[in-house]
């Protein structure tokens, strides 16, 4: 046991030497890329953080859009739908004026049939009344038709001669139209209770092919009909208000 | 018998005579200095650290949390300083498994110089931290009575330290080499491991001690022991 103080010195200065072999080539070569680690750590876990804020963010954003997409998207579902049905009531409108109008059109057309039919059933019904009255005029009493209706219209002239007069105070001129012309003793007939009633009026005898078998005077403003048609009318007129009556009629069948 | 490395010589070298001691602290330093030049090149932060990178930075960090729980704070210098005493005797005992090492630490001359290195640290740690006035007052506290036992403290740290390692590595190269010639296949095994164990309490114990000098004479060091 001894101390070699050469061998001391040189391990003091070896021991130097080993303290900074070891501080250049261990220890800072360690603690600086400890420290470098710990630092790019550090930035890697900022801006980890700072991305993680920057996806918040955009997801934050992302679900505005959303929300007001899906706002916008249940306002324009909304307009269409108020649309749609604006536009369902107006064609249900439309579709209804249509149906009224032709509906209307479809009851003037009806209308219209049964006006022609009732004047066609009118005119066969005058044509057969004409006929038979006709022919049993002419085989019972030797007459025709129109002769025995003017001196019918001669015989009612009497009672509305007051009317008449007040109708026609100015009137010049009579007018007697008949269907076809009128016999001599039918014209005759009309004439003179004519002249009975206004003596200072003059009669003209004429024919319309249009109008019903009988016979029309008109003196002015007033007119004076007895035809076939005017009898059917008011036929018929009675014939409705008997209708109407028996159907109003207390334990009528309903 | 030679007790010592200082007395073999080995060879000259410029016609000085290289005793085992010088010798093997070479070959320690170069193990050292290359493994860590090895390992620590090519440092970057964006590569993970491999198995050896982590090993050192391992070993590195924990004398770190030991100097730093010592002294209180982190001290680069210290570590430097306390860290290589640690390498230093801990890679010279563990080698001494290895057939015809002798181990720098079992010379006296050499625990004489690291306890002599420590105990010029001191001071110029010290120094360093407190300023030459603050340093020197130190000895005359609490009372100029104490000066020469502080004195006295100084030298026999330095004379512990240098005893206890050298003792202890001496003795376990010195029993092992005995029981090599008494029982030669069970006992120097058995004594070799023994050894490692002590080799590194020691390493520890000698480093802790040069860090507990070293920061108790720094300005908020710890209490000197």
């Amino acid at each position: 046991m001894s101390i070699d103080w050469i061998t001391v010195a040189a391990q003091i200065v070896n021991f130097l030497v080993l303290v900074w072999l070891l501080k250049r080539f261990l220890y800072r070569p360690i603690l600086d890329g400890i420290d470098r680690r710990e630092v790019e750590i550090t930035q890697r876990m900022q801006e980890a953080a700072h991305v993680r804020e920057q996806a918040q963010a955009m997801e934050q954003a992302y679900r505005d859009k959303v929300q007001a997409l899906d706002v916008a998207q249940a306002d324009l579902t909304e307009t269409i739908r108020r649309k749609a049905e604006e536009q369902r009531d107006a064609l249900l409108a439309d579709a209804r004026r249509k149906l009224e109008k032709e509906h209307e059109t479809w009851r003037t057309h009806l209308d219209d049939e049964a006006r022609k039919y009732k004047a066609r059933l009118h005119r066969a019904g005058a044509a057969s009344l004409l006929a038979l009255t006709g022919k049993a005029l002419d085989d019972l009493a030797d007459e025709t038709l129109e002769e025995r209706m003017a001196r019918h219209l001669a015989q009612k002239l009497g009672p509305m001669a007051q009317d008449l007069r007040r109708a026609a105070a100015k009137v010049s001129e009579a007018v007697v139209t008949s269907q076809g012309p009128l016999s001599q003793a039918g014209r005759q007939a009309v004439q003179s209770e004519l002249q009975d009633v206004f003596p200072d009026i003059s009669v003209r005898f004429e024919t319309d092919e249009e109008q019903s078998p009988g016979l029309v005077l008109r003196m002015g403003g007033a007119e004076v009909a007895w035809t076939v048609e005017t009898y059917l009318e008011g036929l018929a007129s009675m014939i409705d208000a008997e209708l109407v009556s028996g159907r109003d009629a207390p334990g009528a069948e309903r | 018998m030679t007790f010592s490395p200082d007395d073999r010589i080995l060879f000259e070298l410029w016609g000085i005579p290289l005793n085992a001691t010088i010798f093997y602290t070479w070959v320690v330093m170069a193990l050292l200095t290359i493994a860590a030049s090895l390992i620590t090149r090519n440092l970057r932060p964006d590569v993970p650290p491999n198995r050896w990178r982590t090993t050192l930075e391992v070993i590195v960090l924990a004398i770190q949390a030991q100097i730093e729980e010592v002294a209180g704070r982190r001290e680069n210098h210290l570590l430097y300083f306390a860290g290589t005493i640690f390498l230093f005797v801990a890679v010279s005992n563990l080698l001494l498994v290895i057939p015809g090492f002798e181990p720098p630490t079992a010379s006296l001359s050499t625990t004489t110089a690291l306890a002599l290195s420590v105990l010029v640290a001191v001071p110029i740690f010290g120094i360093t931290s407190r300023g030459l006035g603050g340093y020197l007052r130190t000895y005359l506290e609490p009372s100029f009575v104490m000066l020469p036992f502080k004195i006295i403290s100084e030298m026999s740290r330095a004379i512990s330290l240098a005893i206890r390692l050298y003792g202890n590595i001496m003795s376990g190269a010195v029993i092992a080499a005995i029981l090599l010639s008494v029982a030669p296949f069970f006992f120097p095994v058995v004594m070799d491991v023994l050894g490692l164990l002590t080799g590194l309490i020691q390493a520890y114990i000698f480093a802790i001690l040069a860090a507990v000098y070293i920061s108790s004479a720094t300005a908020d060091g710890a209490e000197p022991i």
